[in-house]
């Protein structure tokens, strides 16, 4: 993988979108390992007395997608300081997501390379389901 | 005309801003966190492959870093908002520190640090933020997130 330094990006900078189409064998997965055994995340019918068509992916799952996108862009060198992000719409399993993110700025502070970053989920009807900043620190080119 | 705070008159718990309480411990086991990165779709052999984990930066496997959503917790003191007759998950902020390595022994303290109301187009919410810091077997910390909570009237 190569590594992207702080000298490459600069505000307008755009992200290679990560594409992600969560199934719900994923789903499935992903609350396994959670341990959660009822509720919208797991029964179609307690999501539906929610008003949803069927289960919906967590907030924290489709939140790590953005998390993903932010660690590998940072490669092995950078790092992930800072994601916040709000919830605004519920994600369905099949939803085909396009996970990005934009360089609104940059900043040398307290000796780190500051990156921070407008990050969003765009679900395949054009909405932003997730939206919010990341900070990233970035190492110097060599 | 002087402006009136919206959160002057919600009816909720003030006593409780700000007092953390612990509310458990998490024994971080290879196995849930490779189950959980692999379900994310996630391809960092840091998180996935324990050979190339062992001779890695960390010296074994670590997890994706909102892997703290695992977690089972107690809930912390509830500041009983008394408004509206829905609540969702409104977002997560959370500022990282150390990973998770397998193996670790992860304690986590929560406080509620604020509760205000913002009054817009769509009519009042009411917001409710949990802090929880998450802290390793050695005392270093390992994130930080603050967990936000809505309540809002939806008109049936």
């Amino acid at each position: 993988m190569s590594q992207v330094y702080f000298e490459d990006v600069e505000p307008g900078y755009e992200l290679a979108p990560l594409i992600k189409e969560p199934t719900r064998e994923q789903l499935d997965a992903f609350t396994k390992a959670w341990g959660t055994t009822t509720g919208r995340f797991v029964s179609d019918e307690a999501a539906q007395t929610e008003g949803f068509t069927g289960v919906i992916l967590p907030g924290n799952m489709s939140m790590a997608f953005l998390a993903q996108l932010m660690t590998e862009w940072a490669g092995s060198e950078g790092k992930l300081k800072r994601l916040e992000v709000d919830f605004r719409r519920s994600i369905l399993p099949g939803d085909r997501l396009s996970c990005e993110g934009l360089v609104t700025d940059t900043e040398v502070e307290d000796g780190e390379n500051r990156v921070i970053l407008d990050v969003y989920i765009e679900t395949q009807k054009g909405e932003r389901a997730l939206q919010g900043t990341a900070l990233v620190i970035l190492p110097n080119k060599p | 005309m002087a402006e009136v705070n919206p959160t002057d008159a919600i009816d909720f718990d003030r006593s409780v801003i700000g007092v953390e309480v612990e509310v458990g411990t998490h024994e971080a086991d290879k196995d849930r966190m490779i189950a959980y990165a692999k379900a994310l779709g996630e391809t960092n052999p840091l998180y996935l492959d324990e050979e190339a984990a062992k001779s890695g930066p960390y010296g074994a496997i670590i997890a994706p870093p909102l892997y703290y959503n695992m977690f089972s917790l107690q809930g912390g003191l509830d500041p009983n908002v008394k408004f509206g007759n829905t609540g969702f998950d409104g977002g997560q902020h959370v500022e990282f520190f150390q990973p998770i390595r397998a193996g670790d022994t992860i304690s986590a303290t929560t406080q509620v640090a604020s509760v205000y109301a913002k009054t817009g187009r769509t009519g009042t919410m009411v917001f409710t933020v949990r802090r929880t810091t998450f802290t390793n077997q050695n005392g270093e910390k390992t994130s930080v997130m603050d967990r936000i909570n809505v309540r809002r009237d939806i008109q049936k």
